[in-house]
């Protein structure tokens, strides 16, 4: 009997209807701290979930196919959640596979996950969600007027859909749901929504999807809801009429406090939660202390969607990136840094172009000290002792990005200004080659929500045995 | 009294690649009223911040958690051609001067 199957009938059978759940990790392929994860394991939970994606990590890898974690520590991840849901025969469920959650990231995690078992002599049950959404489907909503703009990023055109080199959408829970009937062991979605990890569990076993969802959206960052926050397995213990909170490092305590100041983060709203079948308002929701380190949290109410909607991601590929990297310490250099870098991308054009040729690539500067992180309208009162300036440039091959920013750094270098007293040279190199090809740049060209009547056909699940 | 002189935290992050959101929370009930009637922290002040139009900021007040919530759209969807802070993290800075 599989692990979600022996679940469904010890519930069914037992007059105990609490489930235990474990967020292992919010971001799976860093490091899951190990003496909580086996503390939560000895509390012998009902399922242990992980999210291995976002859209904070920006839009290359999801463009490119690559994970943003590292192979090696993505494999030890996983190894050790595997190992462990498969020792206590709990069922395990991972989202937004290989960072971004499209095809090519769920099939890197999906050959980790079978190496693994190989390895480890591990036999399994897997369902596996897909989360890719053909251009062409998307195209056919915006026919049909059935996709909006979240603001930001214009209405969505079928050619800039066609141009995503990858294109996927949120699966929710009731993807995850589909896949529970398929009676896994493991289920490893690509993109997902990160309450659906949690929440289907408790949705197939008959819960409401008030609690669930609440309880989905916090578990989903481990201990991060906790004081203080932190990347620690956290237990969830979900019943009848709310859950209760712990975080697996005894030295992070999730409070009334700290629980409702988790709706806040990285949330446009923190009174919503907005899932593709509908809304968790936890505006009436109460925190209450169990003792110093545990918190139970009740009243969130479930408001289902008048309509269905997918959101929608894509990322499409605007050329090839290079980077400079140079400071500067010299006070005249640095007086007129920016009118510095302006001549002397005058000059680069000048050099890298024909006489009557428009540049085919972007050249931009960042200057740390100054404006780089924040567009300030004014200069600081006090000029900064020292200056990074992180030249980019993005054009149509590697090849041509490294050599604009390889001129740009010769005539950086000795570019001569009035008032210059170093004449031997403007900028330190902190090591060389200070040009470096940084791969692919993309953008997200789609974030959009697709209405839908259904949302299975978005999102097939298959069985595998592992 | 300068707001990073109020407050107990003071953050920004992505919500979504398209939106900022910034978190402000305050020890007290008193120090949360504080905050709440400062005109800085009022919708067409911090528009003028981040040079968005007043009617793109959301201003959210969530006393559950002592804190107030701001919402407003990214110059540009995060992690294009220049942008400067892929994840959202560092736009807080303007808002730690405010007058409160």
């Amino acid at each position: 009997m599989s692990a979600a199957a022996r679940l469904r009938d010890r519930f069914r059978k037992s007059a105990d209807k609490r489930l235990k759940l474990v967020g292992a990790s919010g971001q799976l392929g860093y490091g899951v701290p190990d003496a909580a994860f086996q503390a939560a394991l000895e509390r012998a939970p009902d399922m242990i979930g992980a999210d291995m994606g976002s859209t904070d990590i920006g839009p290359t890898f999801l463009g490119s196919g690559e994970m943003a974690t590292a192979p090696e520590q993505t494999r030890r991840d996983l190894a050790k959640l595997l190992v462990g849901a498969r020792k206590l025969d709990a069922p395990l469920i991972i989202g937004s596979a290989g960072s971004a959650g499209a095809g090519a990231h769920l099939d890197a995690t999906l050959a980790m996950v079978r190496e693994i078992a190989a390895e480890a002599g591990l036999s399994f049950r897997m369902a596996v969600i897909r989360s890719d959404i053909s251009a062409a489907a998307v195209c056919a909503a915006i026919a049909d007027g059935r996709v909006q703009s979240m603001g930001v990023l214009p209405d969505l055109t079928a050619e800039e859909a066609a141009a995503s080199a990858n294109l996927v959408g949120q699966a929710g829970t009731e993807a995850f749901v589909r896949a529970l009937d398929l009676e896994p062991d493991i289920i490893i979605a690509g993109r997902a929504c990160d309450t659906g990890i949690y929440a289907a569990i408790p949705e197939w076993l008959g819960f409401e999807p008030a609690a669930a969802t609440h309880m989905a959206k916090i578990v989903e960052c481990a201990s991060l809801c906790c004081l203080p926050g932190g990347r620690d397995s956290i237990l969830a213990t979900l019943d009848g009429s709310g859950f209760e909170l712990e975080s697996m490092n005894p030295a992070r305590a999730a409070t009334p406090m700290s629980v409702a100041a988790h709706s806040l983060y990285e949330q446009g709203d923190p009174h919503r939660i907005i899932e593709p079948a509908g809304a968790v308002n936890v505006q009436n929701a109460r925190y209450t202390a169990l003792d110093a380190r545990r918190t139970r949290v009740e009243g969130a109410t479930w408001e289902p969607a008048a309509q269905l909607t997918i959101k929608l991601e894509g990322a499409a590929l605007v050329g090839q990136r290079a980077v400079l990297l140079a400071g500067s310490a010299d006070p005249r250099f640095i007086g007129r840094v920016q009118e510095n870098l302006a001549e002397v991308e005058a000059v680069v054009r000048s050099l890298v172009c024909g006489p009557d040729e428009a540049p085919d690539y972007e050249l931009f500067f960042r200057t740390y000290g100054l404006d780089a992180v924040f567009p300030w309208p004014s200069p600081p009162a006090h000029a900064p002792r020292e200056i990074f300036i992180l030249g980019e440039c993005i054009a149509p091959t590697a090849a041509r990005a490294l050599a604009v920013v390889k001129s740009t750094k010769q005539y950086l270098l000795h570019h001569g200004f009035p008032g210059r007293l170093s004449t031997s040279g403007n900028i330190a190199f902190p090591f060389t080659p200070p040009e470096l090809s940084a791969g692919p740049a993309y953008r997200f060209n789609v974030y959009h929500l697709m209405q839908v009547d259904d949302l299975a056909p978005y999102f097939p699940v298959e069985l595998e045995t592992v | 009294m300068r707001l990073m002189d109020l407050a107990r935290v003071v953050r920004s992050k992505n919500a979504g690649p398209l939106y900022l959101t910034f978190d402000i929370m305050f020890e007290t009930e008193a120090d949360y009223a504080r905050g709440l009637a400062a005109k800085g922290l009022g919708a067409d002040a911090v528009a003028g911040l981040y040079g968005v139009s007043s009617n793109a900021v959301a201003i959210i007040p969530y006393p559950t958690a002592l804190a107030i919530k701001i919402t407003l759209p990214r110059p540009a969807a995060a992690g294009g051609p220049r942008d400067r802070d892929v994840y959202g993290a560092q736009q807080h800075v303007p808002l730690l001067e405010i007058d409160v």
